[in-house]
């Protein structure tokens, strides 16, 4: 054996993180704040904060198609170009699929950027607590396993993480939905404020409706700027006013001097050792030259995004984990989940014809679930909540199918109509059967075999939609609204990424890959703290919960390794 | 390099000092004289494009589609960004809108009077109209057809895909789709955007409750 120990000793750090999106991002900033030599991997290139989003100060004329896709886009992009987020206006931060395609069992959008920050600089920017309802829903009704943590064991890293990351919100006092450490709110529009106090009255505040709360920045916040109000949020932001990897957790991160960061550097697996039982470092590919390499660690936590995680983990098989690394239970790659959405109402408000608004906010309104809580009780199991929000348009009532000419033009320059909409997020079930596992018979551009992806929603998930759309109609009567109409434009896994599961947390390692800590029950010093750990992923958007877990497993991780455990 | 790149490449030598409207005028003003392997359009075609924009958005108090650049923008989104079956549904269309101009008026579409553009125009927006309804109650009674059969199959067999997003319907008409890039060009436009529309870049602030102004516009 030819031991290069020099090589070795260069490749070698506390702790590897792979991923450098939302949850990665934080995990790389604990565990160098914490004193560890740390490598932060990512599969994608770089983008520099700032220097990079440069698309961000464009005009809507500078956009050459205005802001639509070619033909020649959207035959390189035929996944990403099934929903809205994939524009001309940030083309570049969505992965090419013929490079790196997937086995739809059945038909799964999945929405990808491989570049340093990962979704963080595209992502939606709601940021809701999970509340023990959400904690104990597995328990309760039999679906899934029982959370192996209660708020109580979060509470502390959501106030941690939101303390950090601004948050901007209204506390609220509403069971399903904890309150936090909130920079001011943004403000609602008239008509919001309107529906807000028609709804809260009319049900008995036994629903509510508060503004979203969002990782934009409504006052500066640790060198940052504040939220500027253009909207433009997905190209990134040269005001640094929302959260992401490369506006927070990133440059914390290299402050501690401690920080490497190698972008292009494509995780294939996770080295086992036989003798400690542990991880011993990282297989990686380089995703430019497609050289191999290896780096060590004693600590490895993987932030690969729910389903690039899992499909790192199925990879990693050695003799002692044939079936996938920390595989035992059976249950890595089982049980994914996502929100189902695109279901709701809509109406028209009247009288508020004088009131126009300034600024384009880059929020919504929330209404919290309500739903089987309290005296509420539903033929459907969990619950949803809307988002949505009211504007006025140029849109007019009176304009004709497809008019044009002088007349139509001047009118659309005209504010028109308010519209107040209300879409609903649903929870979807654990359903176990809901999987990916590797389709070893396709390989993508580095040779990897690629993941092969079987979700669907069901019967539950179909009568909830049904309340989703009702209520909000409901609603937006109670509330005054006119020309009330519910939609249902359908939702395929995989569509609201809100992707989540398939490598879930739980107290019994027979039936969960994670303990309470996001840490392998099988693997002491591997830790998952994406949305791969998700045992339920209730109706709240995500990524704050990510965060929380990431902080307190780093937390637990560095503990642990002091205590000579890991 | 093409011309609409040699017309970039200039603005940028200028340190982009001609807006992109400008070089949206600029390229209205001298279009190549034949059929380019890489244009749909003939350069009759491409003058007409401008003049049917033009129409579905005049000039009034502010100034229209034409002068906002909107016949080249249509041009290079249909080469772009349209399938094949689309460029040939609206090449059609631009064939008999102006074989309609000659029949009814003995007159090419580009040399008509504004009043006769919109007359033709009418006709075609009212053909439009009928024929998306017509096709749109053929995919109802699809659609019907299709849950009808889904219906009769086992339940296992449905639960897997009970909420599908629904497939656009891919049809393509020639008016909808001149029309809808009209729009989306004008009102992008540097003219349309900051003139027709109010654009403000960094509003910097948000008021959710402000009283409307007289002559108040729709912010881009």
């Amino acid at each position: 054996m030819n031991l290069n120990t020099k090589a070795t000793a260069q490749n070698t750090y506390d702790a590897i993180v792979i991923g450098s999106g939302i949850s990665g991002g934080w995990a790389a900033k604990e565990l160098t704040e914490k004193g560890l030599k740390v490598l932060l991997l990512e599969r994608g290139r770089n983008i520099e904060h700032i220097k990079d989003y440069t698309t961000a100060m464009k005009k809507p004329w500078e956009f050459e198609h205005r802001g639509r896709l070619t033909e020649e886009q959207k035959r390189t992009h035929p996944v990403q170009m099934r929903d809205y987020p994939y524009q001309e206006f940030n083309e570049s931060f969505w992965v090419n699929d013929l490079d790196c395609p997937y086995t739809e069992v059945k038909r799964f959008d999945w929405y990808r950027g491989f570049h340093v920050g990962g979704k963080s600089l595209m992502w939606g920017r709601q940021s809701y607590r999970f509340s023990d309802i959400n904690f104990e829903d597995n328990l309760k009704d039999g679906h899934g396993n029982d959370w192996p943590i209660r708020y109580k064991d979060l509470e502390k890293w959501y106030d941690y993480t939101e303390r950090f990351a601004g948050i901007s919100g209204q506390n609220e006092n509403w069971p399903a939905l904890p309150d936090g450490q909130f920079l001011p709110p943004m403000e609602m529009n008239c008509v919001e404020k309107s529906v807000k106090k028609r709804i809260e009255d009319h049900y008995k505040r036994e629903r509510i409706l508060t503004i979203g709360r969002t990782a934009n920045l409504t006052v500066p916040h640790k060198g940052r700027g504040k939220c500027q109000y253009r909207n433009l949020c997905s190209r990134g932001c040269p005001f640094g006013a929302y959260f992401s990897t490369q506006s927070s957790t990133l440059p914390a991160a290299v402050a501690t001097g401690n920080l490497t960061l190698r972008p292009y550097s494509l995780v294939s697996h996770i080295i086992h050792d036989k003798e400690s039982k542990k991880a011993k470092g990282v297989m990686v590919i380089d995703s430019e030259t497609n050289e191999n390499m290896e780096f060590y660690a004693k600590i490895v936590f993987v932030n690969g995004s729910t389903l690039g995680t899992t499909q790192i983990l199925l990879n990693s098989t050695s003799d002692e984990h044939p079936n996938g690394l920390g595989n035992a239970s059976g249950e890595l790659g089982h049980n994914l989940m996502d929100h189902h959405f695109r279901c709701g109402a809509s109406g028209q408000a009247e009288g508020f014809d004088d009131k126009y608004t300034y600024g384009r906010r880059a929020n919504g309104i929330y209404v919290p679930r309500y739903q089987n809580m309290g005296n509420d009780k539903r033929n459907y199991l969990r619950g949803f909540g809307y988002q949505g929000g009211a504007s006025r348009t140029g849109w007019h009532q009176d304009v004709a199918e497809l008019a044009f000419g002088g007349d139509f033009k001047d009118q659309m320059t005209v504010p028109g109509v308010w519209q107040m909409g209300l879409g609903g997020f649903g929870e979807a079930l654990p359903y176990h059967d809901n999987k990916v596992t590797l389709d070893k018979t396709k390989k993508d551009k580095w040779g990897l075999p690629v993941l092969a992806i079987d979700c669907s929603f069901r019967d539950n998930e179909t009568k909830m939609r049904e309340a989703m759309k009702n209520d909000a109609a409901e609603m937006l009567e109670a509330a005054g609204m006119k020309n009330i109409v519910t939609y249902d434009n359908g939702s395929t896994p995989g569509m609201a990424i809100h992707e989540q599961g398939t490598a879930r947390m739980g107290n019994d390692p027979k039936t969960s890959v994670l303990n309470k800590w996001n840490q392998m029950h099988e693997v002491s010093n591997v830790f998952v703290t994406d949305g791969a750990c998700m045992p339920s992923i209730g109706c709240q958007n995500p990524s704050l919960t990510f965060m929380a877990l990431t902080a307190r497993a780093a937390d637990y991780a560095v503990a642990e390794l002091k205590k000579g455990n890991i | 390099m093409n011309r609409r790149d040699a017309v970039k490449s200039v603005a940028f030598l200028m340190g982009g000092a001609l807006s992109a409207t400008t070089i949206g005028v600029f390229l209205e003003g001298c279009q190549p004289s034949k059929n380019s392997s890489e244009n749909l359009f003939s350069a009759d075609q491409e003058k007409m494009l401008a003049e049917l924009a033009d129409t579905i958005i005049p000039t009034t108090k502010t100034p229209g589609a034409k002068a906002a650049g909107v016949g080249p923008f249509i041009s290079l989104m249909m080469k772009d960004c349209y399938p094949e079956e689309a460029q040939k549904v609206f090449v059609k269309g631009l064939e008999d809108l102006e074989k309609n101009s000659k029949d009814k008026f003995k007159n090419s579409f580009v040399s008509l009077t504004p009043a006769q553009r919109t007359e033709l125009l009418g006709k075609f927006r009212e053909e439009t109209i009928a024929a998306q309804k017509n096709d749109k109650d053929e995919a109802a009674k699809l659609q019907e057809k299709e849950a009808a059969e889904l219906e009769k199959k086992p339940e296992k067999e449905r639960a897997g895909n009970p909420m599908a997003a629904k497939k656009p319907v891919a049809k393509h008409y020639f008016f909808a789709i001149a029309r809808d890039l009209t729009m989306l060009g004008y009102f992008t436009s540097e003219i349309g955007a900051t003139q027709a529309y109010e654009y403000i870049d960094i509003p910097g602030r948000y008021d959710g409750c402000v009283d409307m102004k007289p002559g108040q516009r729709v912010y881009a």
